[in-house]
């Protein structure tokens, strides 16, 4: 299938398929042993992650793209490969992938302590890296479409974890559906392509000098354009797909960490940065996806700002910071986009896991009860979760105060009016994850200090005894390590840029817009000091003042009635109601109606032949009689 | 190994099948009805060899030369020019061996079966060699009354094993399937005579030029005729009823094959022996198979029984086949017959994982079951991934028979192929709904504690979900044999 085995191609497939194959032992062979699928998968995702290290610092400094691929599928003039496209920008996201992927398993040896469906949740964590990494480096776009798919089955298993919850497995029902939805676009959009040029090579999609050969019209460059956008829509959580993520928050912590804020959401920006050329080559393309960045944007950040559940508010902020990403690319800033997701992967992945770690040790979602209860005796936490928060904020030097400058100076350059709505998410921002920071540092009203309330811990009930250090440090120590990330990153701004770019550019915008980001941060980070931190504050938002408004952010401006409202008058009470209605009565009943036709006929003519005389006769009459009449008349 | 499939080339495989199948029905005969035992492992027994032989089809064919091959022919009837004729090529190899699998692990499948053991396994086998024979057959007489041989077991078999509206069940199916096996005889005896060659040999009756008017009546009967079993939009109402009402092999015998015969009836016979015909009725094949597609999977999303269920994803799923057909290009094709084997895996999985529930709860409506992944973990995992593979999710076989077909229909019919594709959207809905309220959810204390499957009686489901995962996984391996004959069919578009 693949043509010389060289060492880097044996890297190359031990990256990408050492989780499948973890996925298929632990589900044939050690399902029944928890200890041995847990190290099953974190060694087939430490295999994959040192084989990417190894891709990664191998072509670091290669001057082309390396490709390997082979025939998967040939059907006629169609020829669909399967191989492996390592360039910058798939290196950089294979390495994001891969090590956001062990950290998480290894932070779940904690967090998913003494759950009986342990192996499972390993083998569909194995499952899920398997299709991101295989997206991720994917040659051709029907390869990635591939495991796009795959990356949306393996999030509804894991957000269906808890399956007898029906809110869980309704929760992956609808991400998968709502995704599903995006994908369709996004698979006609390929087939367009692939009927049109007759391939889907990323190295040609990807490459600027060449989107302009491929024979495309620009109509339809913008049609498929737009079209695999939807896709993206719906990976992403973008307006109009975005309600099914923080549904999405049924599944574990660790799953929310993993695939909701580092690597499968990424995937629609991943999507669209990845062929960026021939995005640019449409400028209608690029405002839709301006235009539904902002708009995402600017919807999250108000959603975010009334949630009480801290995972929700991480979900909302995720989704605005997507949208971020979006309106970076849209306006034509692809470093700026690509730079916003790779730091956003790592403060975002720490957030999540700092509040698996709380509502690991307080079982609570809500984070003012979290806070009540005690959570600012547990050091370690905290100090990363605001470290997180800082970053998410863009406050300087966390890595994302870098990225998202990045993303203000693209949009300053396409016109006042982006920067303004940009300004605007970057202070809601601010002020809703400074909100929890500060009620959590600083509780009001009584405090409850529970018995079990010591740093970091956790239920003795869980890991118990001699190990339970190891359920301990395996959670902290993720900290740490993200946190230390969240720290450095920024400053490799210029290495990145580089990396990915081929060149750096010397300064990004003027004094004038850092000045500006940073002000309207600071003033969100100062308005919810003065609501929720100060001595004497009440804890309450601006908003609760505002009941209607209120209202409509907290029930996410009625989208989930809408779609509820058309599922349920169209699609079931409307389509699917007529439908079936109409397979009962009319096929089915044209059906028996015909049938009980031929019985009656039968019996009508059986009496003909009853033998009975004077009927014989009567019928003679009848018929020499309507013979005699039709002789008469013709 | 070469040598070995070079001997194995001059075995006449095709009639060893027929005589297997028939040598087990005759031994089944007579065993005495009261060693139920002894019945099931004979059935296992021959039917395993029947796969066997299968299988070693499936490998010894050789894809470099193509065309008929395993030929067996000799003139039957000089007068009337019927000839024994057998043959495997591209299109009917991986029909056999989806049968030798349905079979087998349907067989399997029953083992727990108790009421007239001996009766239900010699109808089964009945039926199978009427299967095989439709199957293997290039003589259109010998095509037909194999036909009729596989349609006529259906009946005692739903009236007398089944559940649910058996009688109305077994009536219903009967009736439609007759119905459509009036249209195909007129067709054949049609073109018998137009031909001139007073002959049934399909591939000499390809080469007597027809005029375009005797191929678009010709076409139309055989579309109707054997479309009627492939579940054709509007006439696949006996097909959920059916399914719901028969016993649990026989589900996965008529959705995983018997409904193949037809859409392979309408390629095989229809379109080969009429391809202008073909080509003229396309663009209501697409309609039809369209609506079929969208319209079965909203109906499904009504039901409330897991049978009904499976039922109207068939419908939706043999629309996928039937827009195949449609399009008269290779991949579209390519994708129909992937799409018949992998349906065929896929549905055979679905109602074997479903018969198991129902023989311990006995019930399959999705209400009273719910949270069955708490009782049941290995079943429902087995129903989990086949509902997957119907979704059309990717590494699993469906999805590359969906591609193939979805690529070609948006080529040819852009509006329709992407009405199609908006129908997985529906599917995707109805199977994920069934599936979370089904073994998602609460457990119900009333089933807690029925026993899970062991290893012996997973196997058969072993197998099925195996062939799932491979020919997804691997998808070349079939195509590349489909390939071979479909290249070569006349009229078809090189796409």
């Amino acid at each position: 299938m693949l043509d010389g085995l060289s060492f880097e191609l044996l890297m190359a497939i031990v990256a990408s398929m050492a989780p499948v194959l973890c996925f298929g032992l632990i589900m044939v062979f050690t399902r029944r042993s928890i200890s041995a699928s847990v190290t099953v998968g974190i060694i087939g995702s430490f295999l994959s992650w040192f084989a990417s290290l190894y891709l990664f610092l191998h072509y670091f400094h290669a001057e082309e793209a390396v490709v390997f691929k082979g025939a998967w599928v040939v059907s006629a003039s169609l020829k669909i490969p399967f191989g492996y496209y390592f360039d910058p920008h798939s290196l950089l996201m294979l390495m994001i992938v891969a090590t956001i992927s062990l950290v998480i398993q290894i932070y779940s040896i904690g967090y998913m302590a003494g759950d009986p469906g342990k192996s499972r949740y390993y083998a569909f964590l194995c499952l899920f890296s398997w299709s991101m990494i295989n997206l991720v480096i994917a040659p051709g776009l029907l390869q990635l479409y591939i495991f796009w798919e795959l990356v949306g089955v393996s999030s509804y298993l894991l957000i269906g974890f808890y399956f007898e919850k029906w809110s869980a497995s309704e929760a992956g029902k609808k991400a998968f559906v709502m995704t599903r939805a995006g994908d369709i676009g996004f698979f006609i959009g390929i087939i367009i392509l692939m009927l049109t040029t007759g391939h889907l090579s990323i190295a040609v999609f990807g490459n600027a000098a060449e989107v302009g050969n491929t024979g495309l019209s620009q109509a339809l460059l913008t049609l498929s354009a737009i079209l695999i956008f939807s896709g993206a829509v719906g990976k992403s959580a973008q307006f109009p797909l975005l309600t099914w993520l923080p549904d999405a928050m049924e599944g574990p912590t660790p799953v929310s960490a993993l695939l909701h804020s580092a690597t499968m959401v990424a995937a629609g920006v991943y999507l669209v940065s990845r062929i960026f050329p021939f995005y640019a080559a449409s400028s209608t393309a690029m405002m839709v996806v301006l235009i539904i960045g902002t708009i995402t944007m600017l919807l999250s950040s108000t959603m975010a700002m009334t949630a009480r559940d801290i995972k929700q508010v991480w979900a909302f902020s995720t989704i605005s910071q997507l949208g971020f990403m979006f309106m970076g690319l849209g306006a034509g800033a692809y470093f700026a986009g690509v730079f916003h997701l790779t730091t956003h992967a790592f403060f975002k992945a720490l957030l999540f896991l700092c509040a698996g770690v709380f509502i690991h040790h307080f079982e609570t979602n809500d984070f003012f009860e979290m806070s009540k209860a005690g959570a600012r005796k547990m050091l370690i936490p905290m100090i990363t979760v605001t470290i997180g928060v800082a970053a998410l904020s863009g406050i300087p030097p966390f890595s994302g105060f870098f990225s998202k400058e990045a993303i203000m100076a693209g949009l300053a350059h396409k016109g006042n009016i982006w920067l303004i709505a940009g300004l605007l998410g970057a202070a809601m921002t601010a002020y809703y994850s400074f909100r929890v920071i500060f009620v959590m540092w600083f509780p009001k009203g009584e405090v409850e200090e529970h018995g079990h309330g010591h740093e970091g811990g956790h239920d003795d009930g869980h890991g118990g005894g001699r190990w339970a250090w190891v359920t301990e440090w395996s959670m902290l120590s993720v900290l740490l390590i993200l946190g230390a990330i969240t720290l450095v990153l920024g400053f490799f701004q210029k290495e990145l840029e580089h990396f990915l770019t081929g060149h750096s550019a010397e300064h990004h915008g003027s004094q004038l817009i850092l000045v500006l980001a940073l002000g309207c941060a600071l003033a969100g980070v100062i308005l919810a000091w003065f609501e929720f931190g100060a001595k004497n504050a009440k804890q309450e938002g601006f908003l609760s003042r505002m009941k209607s408004v209120e209202a409509l952010f907290s029930n996410r401006w009625y989208m989930d009635h809408a779609y509820r409202k058309l599922l349920d008058y169209v699609v079931y009470g409307g389509i699917t109601n007529t439908f079936t209605r109409n397979d009962r009565v009319i096929i089915d009943g044209g059906i028996d109606g015909l049938c009980r036709f031929t019985v009656s006929l039968g019996r009508a003519v059986s009496r003909i032949q009853s033998g009975l005389l004077q009927y014989n006769l009567y019928l003679t009459f009848l018929v020499v009689a309507l013979m005699g009449l039709y002789f008469l008349l013709v | 190994m070469a040598d070995f499939y070079e001997i194995v080339r001059q075995w006449p495989l095709l009639s060893g099948i027929q005589v297997v199948t028939a040598l087990g029905l005759l031994v089944i005969m007579f065993i005495p009805e009261d060693r139920p035992e002894v019945i099931k492992k004979v059935a296992a027994v021959f039917s395993g060899l029947d796969l066997i032989i299968c299988i070693l089809l499936f490998l010894a064919y050789d894809k470099e030369i193509g065309g008929l091959q395993f030929v067996e022919k000799f003139l039957w009837v000089k007068t009337l020019g019927i000839h024994y004729f057998n043959a495997v090529d591209g299109i009917n190899l991986p029909m056999l061996l989806l049968t030798g699998i349905v079979l087998f692990t349907g067989c399997l499948t029953m083992w727990q079966l108790e009421n007239r053991v001996k009766e239900y396994f010699a109808f089964s086998f009945l039926l199978v060699l009427g299967v095989f024979g439709v199957f293997m057959s290039f003589d259109l007489f010998f095509l037909f009354v194999y036909y009729d041989i596989a349609l006529f077991p259906m009946y005692p078999l739903i009236a007398i094993w089944g559940s649910t509206r058996k009688e109305y069940g077994a009536m219903k199916l009967t009736l439609y399937l007759l119905a459509g096996s009036a249209l195909i005889l007129p067709g054949i005896i049609l073109l018998y005579i137009k031909s001139g060659l007073w002959t049934f040999d399909l591939i000499a009756l390809s080469g007597a030029q027809f005029t375009p008017y005797i191929q678009s009546i010709g076409f139309l009967l055989f579309y109707f005729g054997f479309g009627v079993l492939a579940g054709v939009w509007p006439f696949h109402t006996w097909s959920p009823v059916g399914h719901v009402a028969a016993p649990t092999s026989v589900s996965m015998i008529h959705a995983g094959v018997l409904m193949k015969l037809g859409a392979y009836g309408v390629l095989r016979v229809g379109a080969f022996l009429c391809p202008e015909g073909w080509v003229q009725w396309a663009d209501l094949m697409a309609v039809l198979a369209v609506v079929g597609i969208v319209y079965g999977a909203f109906v499904g999303l009504a039901q409330t029984d897991l049978k009904y269920v499976i039922g109207y994803s068939s419908v939706s799923h043999m629309g996928i086949v039937g827009l195949g057909l449609s399009t008269v290009t290779v991949s579209g094709l390519n994708g129909a017959v992937f799409q018949m084997f992998a349906h065929g895996i896929m549905t055979a999985l679905l109602f074997s994982s479903v018969g198991y529930i129902y023989d311990k709860t006995h019930t399959k409506t999705t209400f009273e079951l719910g949270g069955m992944s708490r009782n049941m973990p290995i079943i429902s995992g087995f129903f989990i991934l086949a509902a997957m593979a119907g979704v059309g999710v990717p590494a699993l076989a469906s999805f590359w028979a969906e591609l193939l077909v979805f690529i070609s229909a948006v080529k040819v019919f852009p509006i329709r192929g992407i009405l199609a594709i908006c129908g997985l959207l529906v599917s995707a809905l109805f199977m994920l709904r069934v599936v979370m309220k089904t073994f998602y959810g609460p457990a119900n204390p009333k089933f807690a504690g029925l026993p899970d499957v062991n290893f012996w009686l997973a196997s058969p489901r072993i197998i099925l979900a195996g062939v799932i995962v491979l020919f997804g996984l691997f998808p070349w391996l079939m195509l590349n044999l489909i390939q071979v004959s479909t290249q070569s069919f006349p009229k078809v578009m090189g796409f």
